[in-house]
């Protein structure tokens, strides 16, 4: 199975120096590959891409309407492993982190302690994107600002867990989690091969309890999901998990607000609404205090929230803490609000604001990966290391011109995972986004979403930009 | 309780499915019978187009009017609203906004009846009939796949209404415009072609079987329009379709009939009343013509009352 694989310089999941140094917790799965064979290995691929079909875990890219490609995320079918001990010091790691970023959101939009106290200066705060001052003087129920987020963590070349960002604005991706442990399962049974995977599928359950914890008025509320609507790339995992969990599925006009209540309009009249957990961005929640131009939100949102009258999940405002240069402050976030070390570290990043850092920074571009501190999903990017002079000096000009928008951090090896790439096995570079839910307790899915680059070479996983995924076990010694 | 969105999706979904099903019944018989046509004449097909309304759209693009432009026209044309390929994507749109209602094996039933219809896959190999045959198998499973997982509440009979209607609509238009295409041939009584050509018009309908089991006298005009119009126990007669929506209108809303009734409630009960309470030969000394293009003005007016009443929240938009 293995013997034309070759593992790169880096950290190899699979391997530790050759062939022959197989990691330890992997050799149940090598042989159960090796008894399968790259020909079936390739043939229950194809079968595994047919079921996503069936099963509509599809996306269209940017919005490209009703004539629009739609494809399947590309699965690919090795699936990733991580052991218990590793897991459960993330799992600590992880809600030690949003423990202090929830701290961090609600003395920012209260007292703003840290800004006074002089750990993060208020310029940077109320220049970031994500900054909400329409949410000044708010206390969401609880006490919580992010109910679900999905923090991407990566294995540098020592095979060490970082977080490489905080995503705390309604995060995708946690469909295909489920879904494809239901394709390895349906597909690959022989895989597991006795032993015992953490099971996944109680994700929704949980998605249940905390958005019901949030109505805090009522034992009985009212849950939907907002979305966007088909033309948004993430609808099937809106429709997806609104299914899992027996709620409605609304756009923005399926609902109005009257008299600080938000109501559902139904065949049988209006019907009040408790929790709403929206899958827009703040920007279009509510075209009276957000954009005006906004047709996929619903008027007066904000006064029914403020009003106490309906919760929204996550809040908003919660931008503020993924923008990528809060991203940098946050072992000091963790410092300040529970005076802890953190438990999983950041990358070194270094911040185009400061003047020290921007030096650096603009001397050293070929060697970086340089970021737009407010733009996902890959875009917005330099690769050094893989770019051109010119690309290199169009970027500089970038920071020099608007310095608070950047921060760099040094060419990470990403670590490896054997993937299927025309049919052989090659060592594809992953990242992992584990879901974090907070309601009165706080629970961590366990793995993740393994996001893979499934082109040679490349770096970026995102879906955007030709990444697939692959299923992540979480299993015992 | 029910989005009024969503009870709007699951009625168009129905009536696209049921429109591609009569569509496929219209060709799957056509097409049989034009083998007792002169060939290569485009006459006999005509009146498909004719029966969805849309000659004028087609007569334009396709001014030769040759068989096989009829036929691609009515099963693959992306660009003519009423083909079977536009009908089936229409009802996977808007089954794909309302995943979270419907059973997630209707949702796999629609969503592999679209991919299968997609250029390049293999049902385009089979000999038409047999692609036809699969399209309505599929719409039929999707019935059938409703009927057995989704829960017999609002979903279900918005989903019903939606079907019903369509189906009226689509079996008294069959009627229609075979009907007047057949007559002239009524002197020559019992003519072999004439015979042929009214069990084609009830195949079209799906209706042969269960007509011959009702009528075992030779097929007479008045007797093919009372079985497709009126007869009380086959499921596409126009009556008992009409019967269907009454009985749903009324689950749909529990209320008792006030005495100020709405104007749905008027218009449901005088359908009902009109097509249950009237003879054929009545209907036809008025004219067949007449009595159908009533009804379908009367269909269209009960589809706007629903879509007021239901889909549109009018008092607050």
């Amino acid at each position: 199975m293995f013997s034309n694989y070759r593992p790169k310089n880096n950290y190899d999941e699979y391997f530790k120096d050759n062939l022959n140094s197989a990691r330890e917790i992997l050799a149940p799965l090598l042989s159960a590959l090796d008894n399968m064979g790259i020909k079936e290995l390739n043939r229950n691929h194809s079968a595994a891409k047919k079921l996503l079909l069936r099963h509509g875990a599809t996306f269209r890219l940017n919005d490209t309407g009703l004539k629009g490609t739609e494809r399947i995320l590309p699965f690919d079918p090795l699936p990733r492993i991580i052991s218990k001990d590793d897991w459960k010091t993330l799992e600590e790691g992880l809600k030690q982190r949003l423990e202090a970023i929830d701290l961090f959101l609600d003395d920012v939009y209260n007292s703003q302690n840290i800004i006074n106290d002089g750990i993060i200066p208020r310029e940077l705060i109320e220049s970031s994107d994500g900054w909400r001052p329409q949410m000044l003087g708010f206390k969401p129920p609880l006490n919580k600002w992010c109910q679900i987020s999905g923090l991407d963590l990566i294995r540098d070349g020592k095979g060490t867990w970082h977080v490489l960002e905080d995503n705390l604005r309604c995060p995708s991706g946690v469909a295909y989690f489920l879904e494809n442990r239901l394709v390895m399962k349906n597909i690959f049974p022989n895989l597991f091969s006795g032993r015992i995977v953490k099971p996944i599928d109680d994700y929704p359950s949980y998605l249940l309890k905390t958005l019901k914890e949030l109505s805090v008025w009522t034992d009985t509320p009212k849950i939907v999901l907002l979305t966007p609507g088909i033309f948004n790339s993430a609808y099937f995992e809106h429709s997806y998990l609104a299914q899992e969990m027996g709620i409605q599925l609304v756009q923005g006009h399926d609902l109005v607000c009257i008299d600080d209540y938000a109501y559902l309009k139904t065949t049988s009249g209006l019907k009040r609404v408790d929790v709403i957990y929206r899958r827009i961005d703040d920007d279009f929640l509510d075209p009276i205090h957000f954009r005006k131009d906004s047709y996929l939100g619903v008027s007066g949102l904000l006064d029914v929230m403020r009003a106490g009258h309906v919760a929204l999940a996550n809040a908003p405002g919660t931008g503020l803490a993924d923008d990528k240069m809060i991203y940098s402050f946050v072992p000091k976030i963790i410092k300040y609000f529970l005076n802890e070390e953190p438990i999983i570290k950041n990358v070194e990043t270094y911040i185009c604001y400061y003047e020290k850092d921007r030096e650096y920074v603009l001397k050293n571009l070929p060697k970086l990966v340089v970021k737009s501190v407010s733009e996902a999903g890959g875009y917005g990017m330099l690769i050094g290391p893989q770019s051109t002079t010119t690309e290199i000096k169009e970027f500089s000009d970038k920071i020099k011109k608007n310095p608070r928008n950047f921060i760099a951090q040094p060419t990470l090896e990403l670590s490896t995972v054997p993937s299927l790439c025309d049919g052989e096995l090659y060592p594809c570079h992953v990242d992992l986004r584990p879901y974090i839910l907070r309601g009165k307790d706080s629970w961590v899915s366990p793995g993740g979403l393994t996001r893979v680059a499934l082109r040679k070479g490349s770096l970026v996983v995102n879906s955007s930009q030709g990444g697939g995924c692959k299923d992540t076990w979480v299993v015992g010694n | 309780m029910l989005l009024s969105r969503v009870a709007e999706s699951l009625y168009w979904i129905n009536r696209y499915l049921e429109r591609a099903e009569n569509i496929s019944r219209f060709v799957e018989v056509s097409e049989a019978m034009s083998l007792d046509c002169p060939p290569g004449s485009a006459e006999p097909w005509l009146p498909l187009i004719d029966a969805s309304s849309d000659r004028e759209t087609f007569d334009s693009r396709f001014p030769d009017k040759k068989q096989d432009d009829v036929i691609n026209f009515l099963i693959r044309d992306r660009l003519n609203p009423n083909s079977i390929i536009s009908c089936i994507q229409m009802a996977r749109e808007n089954s794909r906004q309302i995943r979270d209602v419907m059973t997630s094996e209707m949702w796999e039933q629609i969503n592999i009846l679209y991919w299968n219809l997609q250029e390049g896959e293999s049902i385009w190999e089979l000999p038409r009939q047999e692609q036809l045959s699969e399209i309505r198998r599929g719409c039929q499973l999707f019935y059938g796949i409703t009927d057995a997982t989704l829960s017999k509440d609002l979903a279900c009979q918005f989903s019903i209404l939606g079907r019903l209607l369509e189906r009226a609509d689509k079996t008294s238009r069959i009627l229609d415009v075979k009907y007047y295409l057949l007559l002239p041939s009524l002197d020559e009584l019992g003519g072999v072609l004439d015979e042929l050509q009214w069990i084609a018009l009830l195949r079209s309908a799906g209706a042969y079987q269960m007509f011959r089991k009702a009528e075992q006298n030779s097929i007479k005009p008045n007797s093919v329009a009372r079985f497709l119009l009126l007869d009380n126990n086959f499921p596409r007669s126009v009556r008992y379709c009409l019967d269907g929506i009454s009985n749903t209108l009324k689950m749909i809303d529990k209320n008792p009939i006030s005495d100020n009734p709405s104007k749905l409630e008027c218009m449901r009960g005088l359908l009902k009343a009109k097509w249950s309470y009237i003879r054929i030969e009545d209907i036809i000394n008025n004219g067949l013509h007449e009595a159908i293009d009533s009804l379908q003005i009367d269909l269209n007016k009960l589809h706007i009352l629903i879509q007021d009443k239901y889909f549109i929240n009018k008092e607050f938009d």
